[in-house]
């Protein structure tokens, strides 16, 4: 998908909620995803996210998230894996033997606990990630500056945030570009060897940063002609409101983290 | 009130030479001022002077001179990609962004907001996103934005440089309004063609120097400096002035009508147009696209069924606006998109199988934005880089010889991307000279470019053709792809309209009015004077006139 890392302009309820209760839920749950440990928990609070990405029709952009993202889950589940491999935790083994290495004894114990500790480590930073992603989704940077805005954050701190927000979607563009006017001219990208693949890729690196560099002057140049100056005390076009679906939402989310912190306390196994 | 640009001149560094030499004139208030000259004369350069780029956000160099303009005279100018310059994503969000930053009190901001949305005609578009819109509809949001911080003057940079010819017209009738409400612009854009019905007041710059400076009527009479400034004027004034050197008494003329009456006092009034005589010599098959359809992944069908022939050491043109279909096209045959159905040929094979690289050996791309394809760190290595990527053999003693044709050899280890518009442009052109693709294709290739590099890349094609390559080019300069096309591909919608020679379409206004594109007045005037055959270039056209008037 073209759009990925992106705002995808929709109709959906998640699209017309305040953002700064957008932000709240991002916070709250970035929170919860760093301290809550237990796989009930975090199963439930999955099941909280992908009930508010079927509702507000997202879903299939976070599948795509999910597919971009799986290298990195697979690497966490792995690595949490072979720590857990050489102790010998409680609970049902699924392989377990005895080795020497260079003299010493070692136990290598494939435990229901790792799987369990591996998932559990995945999901967090999954959700960690997804609570981001669902956010980017669904908020301009337009609205992601008038909801820093409204939070008394500095505009130069707001602008400065919505307008890398601003510019990914250029960058993600014309990287796309050049990489097809220099393959265009004959610099091969598709059939050659990795090396030479990837000797490629660095050779396309010198017009991005060109062009780079260039849409940043011409940034530079247009906040010049619209007289952009931090000092002066900005006004503003749009006033942002909050409504019943923000309440709803914000009940959701309040309601989620109860239910979340009551599973944590109940079910927690220590990792 | 008018606003004086006194003795500026501007060196970007101590050791580098003067890019502007004593620049002086007068921008008067409620008029529009053109400033027009070729390729590096400073236009750009003069621009952020009285933007007060220069020495504002540029300290470096050297200036010295003046704008006198009050401190508060408010300047703001709109540039060539509005995609660099709005800020925000939805409509309002972009024409706010100005005042906002002006500490406006919200009522204040909101009224402004919606007039310059009635002004410009835009209502329709305050609740779209702006990535949404096409070329001329940003253009006009980026005007409007720049219009609501009521500025003193307003400078608009090549503002439709990039634009189709519904894009234009858009901005023309943007212009039409501003002018009506008494606003000072000044347009820096060596087309005159596209404005030249508002313009007032013409200044023109030749290596950093004012050549002239006077009104259009005087810019129009003077013909010599038309010549030496490469700017483009409209076809009907290019019709006067050819003419009026080979017939004397002709009153002047600038637009069509008045060239029908005018060119009709001379031979009398129109006649009914004789058939043309087919002239197109059919040549070799050499690239050959059989119902390419194509259907992206949100469902968008950009092509339907396009079937075309591309034939050796001919010209085709791909026409139509902006959406059409045109690059998507063009994408298909160089193999950088794959058709949902339908197949490409080279010489009867298929291409599909090939990677882009492999397929550029027998057809290649030279993209819109030069930018995007120079990386070299000399003029020269860029010029060679197809030759080097594809391993085809060249001599150093012909691209020097080719360099020194383009007038490049002096910028031959210079970093291509401090070249000029149009010059990186031209080298972008030029270095499929070293490749060994028999097919090429341009996007926009007259981008950027004045008179003088258009008349060069004219010979470039002329060179390419008397190789043997076929040459394929979208362009919105209708005048040029009637000059120099043997056949014209119209697409609308992502369907084919028609391919057919440049004196078939000729007749074809049925079809022209379809896609809202106006055919060359050279064109026209041939139909309406029912010549021997449409003419599609001002010097045939002349030469029938001047032969109908002996005979």
């Amino acid at each position: 998908m073209g759009d990925f890392l992106q705002y995808v302009e929709m109709e959906s309820f998640l699209h017309k909620l305040d953002p700064r209760t957008k932000f709240m839920f991002f916070i709250i749950m970035s929170v919860l995803t760093s301290f809550v440990k237990s796989g009930t928990a975090l199963l439930f609070l999955f099941v909280v996210f992908t009930a508010i990405w079927i509702t507000s029709h997202i879903g299939k952009f976070i599948i795509v998230l999910a597919k971009k993202v799986k290298v990195l889950l697979l690497f966490i589940f792995l690595l949490w894996l072979v720590l857990g491999a050489f102790k010998i935790n409680e609970g049902p083994v699924i392989y377990r033997t005895a080795l020497t290495l260079f003299d010493n004894s070692y136990t290598f114990s494939l435990d229901w606990f790792d799987l369990y500790k591996g998932s559990v480590f995945a999901l967090r930073i999954f959700l960690m990630i997804s609570a981001f992603y669902t956010v980017i989704l669904s908020t301009n940077f337009s609205q992601i500056i008038l909801g820093l805005r409204s939070w008394n954050v500095p505009y130069a701190v707001a602008f400065g945030i919505g307008l890398v927000f601003q510019i990914i979607p250029m960058i993600i563009k014309e990287f796309s570009t050049i990489m097809e006017a220099q393959s265009s001219r004959g610099l091969e990208v598709d059939k050659c060897s990795a090396i030479a693949k990837m000797k490629n890729y660095v050779i396309i690196s010198l017009p991005l940063l060109f062009r780079v560099l260039g849409k940043g002057h011409s940034i530079s140049l247009a906040m010049h002609y619209y007289k952009l100056n931090f000092k002066v005390k900005r006004t503003s076009f749009k006033l942002i409101r909050a409504s019943y679906l923000d309440a709803i939402f914000v009940s959701v989310t309040v309601i989620s983290t109860a239910i979340t912190a009551v599973l944590q306390y109940m079910f927690y196994i220590p990792l | 009130m008018s606003f004086t640009v006194k003795g500026i001149k501007y060196k970007y560094s101590t050791d580098a030479c003067f890019v502007l030499k004593d620049v002086s004139f007068e921008i008067e208030e409620a008029q529009v001022t053109a400033i027009v000259g070729p390729s590096g004369c400073g236009k750009t350069t003069l621009v952020s002077i009285l933007s007060g780029v220069i020495p504002t956000l540029m300290p470096m160099g050297e200036f010295e001179g003046s704008f006198d303009v009050g401190e508060n005279v408010n300047i703001s100018v709109v540039s060539q990609s509005p995609e660099n310059q709005l800020f925000g994503y939805g409509v309002e969000d972009a024409i706010s962004f100005g005042i906002e930053n002006m500490g406006l009190k919200n009522d204040e901001i909101v009224r402004r907001v919606e007039y310059v949305l009635d002004l410009l005609n835009i209502q329709h578009l305050r609740k779209r996103s702006v990535a949404t819109l096409s070329g001329g509809q940003r253009q006009a949001v980026c005007i409007a934005s720049v219009l609501a911080m009521q500025p003193d003057i307003l400078i608009m940079d090549e503002p439709v440089s990039s634009l189709d010819p519904n894009g234009k017209k858009m901005i023309q009738f943007v212009l039409n309004q501003l002018r009506a409400t008494g606003q000072s612009t000044v347009i820096v854009d060596n087309n005159l063609d596209w404005f030249s019905d508002i313009v007032d007041h013409v200044v023109g710059l030749i290596d950093g120097e004012v050549v002239f400076d006077g009104d259009k009527n005087e810019f129009y009479d003077n013909f010599e400096i038309q010549g030496k400034l490469g700017v483009t004027i409209p076809q009907e004034v290019e019709i006067y002035r050819e003419l009026s050197k080979k017939v004397n008494g002709l009153n002047k003329f600038c637009t069509i009508n008045d060239a029908k009456r005018e060119i009709g006092k001379l031979i009398g009034p129109e006649r009914a147009c004789i058939k043309n005589v087919n002239s197109f010599m059919k040549s070799e098959e050499v690239l050959v696209s059989e119902g390419i359809c194509k259907t992206f992944q949100d469902g968008f069908h950009a092509l339907v069924n396009v079937d075309a022939v591309f034939e050796r050491s001919k010209v085709i043109s791909i026409l139509g606006q902006n959406g059409s279909g045109k690059t998507t096209f063009v994408k298909h045959l160089n193999g950088l998109y794959r058709p949902t159905t339908g197949t490409v040929r080279y010489n009867g094979i298929e291409t599909t199988g090939k990677s882009v690289a492999q397929i550029s050996k027998d057809i290649i791309l030279v993209f819109q934005h030069p930018e995007h394809m120079l990386f070299e760190e000399t003029v020269y290595k860029e010029l060679v880089f197809c030759a080097t990527a594809q391993g085809v053999d060249y001599s150093e003693e012909e691209a020097l010889s080719l360099l020194s044709c383009y007038d490049l050899l002096e910028d031959k280890d210079e970093l291509p991307v401090n070249l000029s518009m149009g010059k990186k442009h031209l080298l972008t052109i030029l270095s499929v000279f070293f490749s060994s693709a028999e097919v090429i294709i341009f996007d926009e290739p007259t981008l950027g470019m004045d008179l003088h590099l258009k008349k060069k890349l004219e010979d470039i094609i002329k060179r390419l053709i008397g190789k043997g390559k076929t040459v394929i080019i979208i362009s919105h300069d209708i005048p040029l792809v009637f000059k120099i096309s043997d056949q014209i591909l119209i697409l609308d919608e992502g369907v084919k309209l028609t391919q057919n020679t440049k004196q078939a379409l000729a007749d074809c206004d049925d079809i022209f009015e379809k896609i809202n594109i106006t055919l060359p007045p050279v064109v026209i005037l041939s139909k309406y004077f029912g010549l021997s055959e449409a003419c599609s270039d001002v010097n045939s056209f002349v030469q029938e006139i001047v032969d109908r008037l002996i005979c």
